[in-house]
């Protein structure tokens, strides 16, 4: 899982495409979610998928999307790219290939590391009570300034994205003018 | 036995210094955002490992939890906001590389 999850990450830093590395980002959170889940905090596994590789990954995927940033990265010619891209795919074929075999070895020789340790899977369901009786005594306070920061987070958004708008009309106005 | 904590700080340091050289080395917006992404991963890792390292049997320690929470909450903010930077910057620009962004420095 380590070895996946720093794989992912070289091709997150290194891809061309945008969406080739939000891609590999995501496979690197699931990697990470399953070393919380081997470590034993069930609650934390949950929450990296849902936020993480379900809310923030579709975020970037929609902006990559709607900004049409795939291909203005690369600025060779066309035969170049095909080349390049002909050159490529043996690469990723043998680094997948790669992975799995290693993760095939990890299991056969380390099959106690894949293991979850039972005292700590225990702890990790009744540790959910626990984490929700610190969240609201302990750090109750920290619990109502992230509820503020989300709302003056929604609230810039919404600014940014109206001024936009509003600025773009006026150029518009402007040039109709002109 | 289990994973020894050495081994997941030690791929938290790793993953941290991948995110490191993206911030630095790529020029598109949105990698910069993601490498950022990625150190924050990184940071939440650290606090797992914590956590279970001063851990009993008895009594598990759940403080790094939380504040793993947090910063997947911070980290969910972070990039709406520089998202919708980032969607603003190309409309006025029509691009999001950092190097044609550099108007503040002239």
């Amino acid at each position: 899982m380590s070895v996946g999850a720093i794989l992912c990450s070289l091709v997150v830093v290194s891809a061309r495409n945008p969406v080739v590395s939000v891609l590999s980002l995501l496979g690197s959170f699931v990697c990470l979610a399953v070393i919380y889940l081997l470590a034993g905090f069930q609650f934390m596994a949950a929450a990296q998928l849902l936020v993480y590789a379900g809310a923030i990954m579709v975020l970037f995927l929609f902006v990559i999307m709607l900004l049409n940033l795939g291909t203005s990265e690369e600025q060779n010619g066309p035969i170049d790219r095909t080349l390049l891209r002909a050159r490529r795919i043996p690469i990723v074929f043998a680094i997948g290939a790669a992975v799995f075999l290693l993760t095939l070895f990890g299991i056969e020789t380390q099959q106690t590391i894949m293991e979850v340790d039972p005292e700590l899977a225990e702890r990790g369901v009744s540790s959910m009570s626990g984490l929700a009786e610190l969240m609201f005594s302990t750090y109750l306070l920290p619990f109502e300034a992230a509820s503020v920061l989300l709302l003056s987070a929604t609230i810039a958004v919404i600014v940014l994205a109206k001024r936009g708008r509003t600025e773009l009309a006026t150029d518009a106005s402007a040039e109709v003018t002109q | 036995m289990t994973v020894p904590n050495e081994h997941i700080l030690f791929l938290a340091a790793i993953l941290f210094s991948i995110g490191v050289c993206g911030f630095f080395i790529r020029r598109n917006t949105i990698m910069v955002l993601l490498s950022v992404e990625l150190m924050l991963n990184a940071a939440n890792l650290t606090f797992i490992a914590g956590s279970r390292m001063h851990s009993t049997a008895a009594q598990a320690e759940l403080s790094g939890p939380i504040f793993a929470i947090f910063v997947i909450l911070v980290a969910a903010v972070e990039a709406g906001v520089g998202l919708a930077l980032v969607i603003a910057l190309f409309r006025r620009k029509q691009t999001v590389s950092l190097d044609q962004l550099n108007e503040l420095g002239d």
